[in-house]
């Protein structure tokens, strides 16, 4: 089966309305240099909520380490992107 | 000096109350739509959807929740936490307890009978083809102890914090269990109450089942009618009440406002059958003689009852009987808001309580919802047609639930 090629533009956007959501805010507050823990105070049951939303919308597995290692929205983004382009 | 009661206890007083229930969103609402025997029963959209053979419920009208709960949280929690949390926040900010009270003397004491079986619920049926897909907060949202959890969070109580599940007795053993908790000396303070929000297909089909529940589908509003001829069960409710509990001296030293006083309280077991009451109601009897003694008072000072009256033939039946036993032939005025709150499960003996110490103190018993002519007529001085005047006093609450639990409050309105 093929994966869809995303833009990285489509990958923030994804990860920006998953971070949203979790945390009842809009997507357009969430910028790259947004901090999960340090400027939302993210609890690791809302990480992982972060983490299901992604591997659905973006049909990825992600590993926890994955998940914990990113700093920031952009950070995130980074990773999410090279870990799609490794699997296609 | 510290004020105690004849059992030279510390005293209870009621210094916040926060209503959150089908018969309004405040305390005054609350009060003003049982006094007017209004049923709140309605046709519930999805449950008709569901083809259930009973569509009516009695929901908590809409109200701003956003007031209370960030958008944010809203995700992580179900109806019955959220509108615990909201009837906690207002009982909490009324009292307004001082801030340097040591928050690891203040405790939370919750009842719930069914819990989180709604959202375990959704869950199965959303995600039971593939549970891996489930939501991550499926598990905390779903635990029934996650309203005492959330509100104690919210305040940072560090205090003993129980969920209790005596089924539909279960929102006055917690008021019952946080008194003895102040009583006794282990609490400076507690935030007590009981919820449930299970108006959802599947639990309703459970009750519908059993045939525990009205059926009376072309006229809900008259569903409800506790110890009235003409019912034929109970009508499913949800909501929520919480009271904050203090030591009576020192919550009139403060100048809080007191609501009254949690003076007595009784539990004990049918140990009968798993749903039926025992229909001599020698047990629920017992249970109501030993709250009103707990209070120091005989069952003469008892001013009046608020039956559990569920408008279910085997429950009223068994409880006139015990009413009977209990005030020996000589029962004061006994009226059940259920008519129109319907039945709200955990969340029942908690909103009964802080209504029937409502009517008590404003000396206006008021009338059964829809109930005119009563098999147990002999038995209780049932109040019907318009608000009955009794004087100032002592009020006895009752909840019986599931599983044979019986619990008695009295509240006793300030002098």
């Amino acid at each position: 089966m093929s994966t869809p090629t995303r833009t990285r533009d489509e990958i923030a956007h994804t990860v920006r309305t998953a971070v949203a959501d979790v945390i009842g805010t809009e997507p357009e507050e969430i910028g790259d240099d947004v901090s999960l823990v340090a400027d939302y105070g993210v609890d690791s049951l809302e990480l992982m909520d972060i983490g299901a939303r992604l591997e659905k919308a973006l049909d990825v597995h992600i590993e926890v380490r994955d998940l914990t290692l990113a700093e920031t929205v952009g950070h995130a983004v980074d990773l999410l992107e090279e870990r799609l382009r490794e699997r296609s | 000096m510290t004020a105690r009661d004849t059992a030279r206890r510390i005293r209870v007083a009621i210094t916040g109350i926060g209503v959150k229930c089908p018969a309004g969103t405040t305390l005054a609402e609350a009060h003003g739509t049982v006094l007017a025997a209004k049923s709140t029963a309605s046709v519930v959209g999805h449950l008709v959807e569901a083809d259930l053979p009973v569509p009516f419920a009695c929901l908590v009208p809409p109200f701003d929740e956003e007031a209370y709960v960030t958008r944010r949280e809203a995700r992580q929690i179900d109806r019955a936490t959220t509108l615990a949390l909201c009837a906690a926040a207002d009982a909490v900010s009324e009292a307004a307890l001082p801030a340097d009270l040591s928050r690891d003397r203040v405790g939370v004491q919750i009842g719930t009978g069914i819990g989180g079986l709604p959202s375990m619920e959704k869950a199965a049926l959303d995600h039971g083809d593939r549970p891996i897909d489930m939501p991550v907060h499926t598990v905390p949202r779903s635990m029934s102890n996650a309203p005492a959890s959330r509100i104690a969070m919210r305040y940072g109580f560090r205090g003993p914090c129980s969920t209790y599940s005596t089924a539909c007795a279960s929102g006055t053993t917690a008021i019952g269990e946080a008194a003895r908790r102040i009583r006794t000396g282990e609490l400076d303070a507690a935030v007590a109450g009981g919820v449930d929000a299970a108006v959802t297909k599947v639990i309703m089909g459970g009750f519908a089942r059993m045939r525990a529940l009205s059926t009376r589908t072309d006229a809900p509003h008259l569903a409800s009618r506790p110890f009235d001829a003409e019912r034929d069960g109970f009508v499913m409710g949800e909501g929520a009440a919480m009271v904050v509990l203090e030591p009576w001296d020192v919550a009139v030293a403060r100048g809080a406002r007191v609501y009254g006083e949690v003076s007595g309280f009784a539990e004990n077991c049918d140990a009968f059958h798993i749903v039926a009451p025992h229909e001599d109601g020698t047990v629920a009897a017992a249970c109501m003689r030993r709250a009103i003694a707990d209070a120091g008072l005989r069952p003469a000072d008892i001013v009046h009852v608020n039956a559990h009256g569920t408008s279910t033939l085997l429950n009223d039946r068994a409880e006139a009987i015990a009413v009977d036993r209990c005030f020996a032939g000589s029962p004061p005025p006994l009226t059940a808001v259920k008519g129109v709150t319907g039945h709200l499960i955990g969340g029942s003996g908690a909103v009964e309580a802080v209504l029937a110490l409502a009517c008590a103190s404003a000396g206006a018993v008021p009338p059964v919802a829809n109930t005119t002519k009563s098999p147990e007529a002999h038995l209780v001085d049932l109040v019907t047609g318009a608000p009955r005047p009794v004087p100032v006093g002592p009020v006895l609450s009752n909840s019986f639930g599931f599983g044979g639990h019986n619990a008695c409050l009295v509240l006793t309105p300030p002098n």
